[in-house]
């Protein structure tokens, strides 16, 4: 067991070092790279990428994954912008959004507990339905935008009293601790790694797989709605795509945060080391003037390299 | 009887949507355009059985760099071989096309099987090095393809996915294919019996990257041209298509031929919504709900026969 902690806290502190020297480079390559203001977009792209990984995080420590994140931070950003657009009082704009949002990571997580079916698969095609409908329900072309509030909430030029940086990011550091705190410390946290590790034998630990699934993944949609609602804030109006690239990012950066998609094994500290290194590769290689085509070239390169330094799997042969 | 079973769902959305289509859109439905109708269907037909192997091979085997592989063999054939050197005959450009195939693959399997990786992470890397490479040799669409290959998506289309299914055909009497199922349902039982697993999950993943470069190939006869965007949406609607046609994810069960009809079953559908010119967006809904029912169904047929063998 404390040699499985060193590992998991090496994997973490690994991805830490990384981002960290990825920012040295910069810095010392691009001129500006370690500037105040770049600094503060550097956190707040960031921040709205570990928002948008909380959920996937849950789902991979449970031995899942969630492809609808990127369609329900899409549907939360247009249905938040355009029943806020019609004049509903925004509480009650973020209250039926969350709702439903819950509602379909329910659905998810049931139908992929409770029939056996992939999880990826259900995701997929819930997440193309859910898509589908809020494409008819605009026309392709939604409309509104966000309330002030959650426009300067994200704003990368907001400050938070004498904080140079947007609300967001001591929130951030808020939730982090809630998220470690639920995780280590409550039942629930503990029986999504019970059952994460061992499916067989948690439920004679008298672990319902079938609720701990539901709720984790309406957590993940809770947490993909959030998302979508502070990326409508941070780009001023409603897109339905806005979510896409968010579909692999959340999954890179779960597992170069050192967590295992066979479940059991991960933590929001290690995916917030692998946000950081991603948003950090990222900056980096624009910064250095690569075409779009290479930068996503180096991306993968990177997210191969860094995965075979230290995210790789036991073979199948030790569990013999 | 039992592999038949799998397929039941598959083979009744086939039934009914091929009625529907033959009603609503007879011309186009009639033999005489059954090459040019084929040739249609038969992209996203490969890469749904691209998409099987490592999916069959089990422990989270899944290749999400077909559609991005699709891309860059259209790209190279066309714009490198074809128009930049001249290269035409078919004896070159299709072993060139399953040779960057099978170096993707073989990469993939080595990231996925030797490195270990995780596949579905190793993929994605290699879908955004290839996504990046594709548009660096080529950032905007350029043709024509040579004309044997346009025929490939005409009158011709029966025979790159004919030669598929015989080779396919001959392999499942191999005892490559029973170690490839034996590993993908349970391969600690597997390695304790003696089968090389590591060997066979390599080799999955090289068959993947050939049949997703004939995959890109017949893509490039549909569209007679190469286009560095259009191949990797082949990806997720690829994957939808294998477990709409009873694959398991989990690997061990299915076979090609499922695959090939979930993916003929979402090519009618989205023939038989054309011919009703509702929108994209019905489409999709109309996708989305499809696979839901149908691996919602396959999952209780499943529950049937395990508690009919209990």
């Amino acid at each position: 067991m404390s040699r499985y902690l060193t590992g998991m806290k090496a994997r973490i502190i690994g991805a830490f070092l990384v981002a960290a020297l990825l920012h040295l480079i910069g810095t010392v390559l691009i001129p500006g790279y370690s500037a105040p203001f770049a600094i503060r977009a550097l956190l707040v792209i960031a921040a709205l990428l570990a928002v948008a990984s909380v959920g996937q995080t849950l789902v991979v420590i449970l031995g899942g994954i969630d492809l609808s994140i990127p369609f329900i931070i899409g549907f939360a950003n247009v249905t938040a912008a355009q029943l806020y657009g019609q004049g509903w009082h925004f509480g009650l704009v973020c209250l039926v959004v969350f709702g439903l949002a819950i509602l379909i990571g329910a659905l998810n997580g049931a139908l992929s507990r409770g029939l056996n079916i992939h999880p990826l698969i259900v995701t997929l095609g819930i997440g193309m339905i859910v898509q589908g409908l809020v494409l008819i329900w605009t026309k392709g072309f939604p409309t509104g935008s966000a309330p002030k509030a959650v426009s300067s909430f994200v704003s990368i030029g907001g400050s938070f009293g004498p904080l140079p940086v947007p609300a967001l990011i001591p929130a951030l550091l808020v939730m982090t601790l809630l998220i470690v705190l639920v995780l280590e410390r409550t039942p629930w946290g503990r029986r999504l790694y019970a059952l994460g590790a061992n499916p067989g034998a948690a439920p004679y630990a008298l672990i319902n797989p079938l609720w701990v699934w539901t709720s984790t993944f309406a957590a993940s949609a809770f947490f993909a709605a959030l998302a979508g609602i502070l990326l409508l804030g941070f780009t001023g109006s409603a897109y339905g795509d806005v979510g896409q690239p968010y579909l692999f990012q959340t999954i890179a950066a779960v597992v170069v945060g050192g967590a295992a998609l066979v479940g059991g094994r991960g933590s929001y500290i290690g995916t917030l080391a692998g946000v950081l290194v991603l948003t950090e590769i990222n900056t980096l290689l624009i910064g250095l003037n690569f075409s779009p085509a290479s930068v996503q070239a180096a991306f993968g390169a990177i997210i191969l390299l860094l995965v075979s330094l230290y995210g790789r799997e036991r073979h199948f042969r030790t569990t013999v | 009887m039992r592999v038949l079973g799998r397929y039941t769902f598959a083979i009744a959305i086939l039934v009914v949507l091929l009625v529907a289509n033959l009603v609503m859109n007879p011309a186009r439905f009639h033999p005489a355009a059954w090459g040019t109708l084929l040739g249609m269907a038969a992209p996203l037909i490969g890469a749904a059985l691209a998409s099987t192997p490592v999916i069959l091979a089990g422990r989270g085997g899944i290749d999400i760099s077909v559609g991005p592989v699709m891309a860059l063999v259209s790209a190279v054939v066309i714009k490198v071989l074809y128009l930049d050197h001249g290269l035409s005959s078919p004896l070159i450009l299709w072993p060139a096309a399953l040779l960057i195939g099978a170096l993707i693959g073989a990469f993939n399997g080595f990231m996925a099987v030797i490195v270990r990786v995780q596949p579905i992470v190793a993929t994605l890397g290699t879908y955004l090095i290839l996504g990046g490479l594709t548009l660096t040799i080529l950032p905007a669409p350029v043709g024509p393809a040579p004309d044997w290959l346009k025929a490939m998506a005409g009158g011709w289309s029966f025979l790159p996915l004919g030669v598929i299914g015989l080779l396919w055909w001959g392999l499942s009497r191999t005892p490559f294919h029973d170690q490839l199922m034996a590993v993908g349902s349970d391969d600690r039982a597997a390695y304790t019996a003696g089968v090389p697993v590591s060997l066979v999950r390599f080799l999955a993943y090289v068959i993947t990257g050939m049949l997703a470069a004939a995959a890109g190939m017949m893509l490039t006869a549909l569209i007679g041209s190469a286009d560095p965007k259009v191949g990797a949406n082949y990806t997720l609607i690829a994957i939808a298509a294998v477990a709409l046609g009873g694959v398991s994810l989990a690997g061990g069960k299915g076979g090609l031929l499922g695959a090939a009809i979930g993916a003929f079953d979402i090519f009618l559908l989205q023939s038989l919504l054309t011919a009703f010119n509702v929108s994209t967006y019905v489409l999709q809904v109309a996708y989305g709900a499809i696979l839901v029912t149908a691996v919602v169904l396959i999952a209780f047929q499943d529950r049937g026969t395990k508690r009919s063998h209990a």
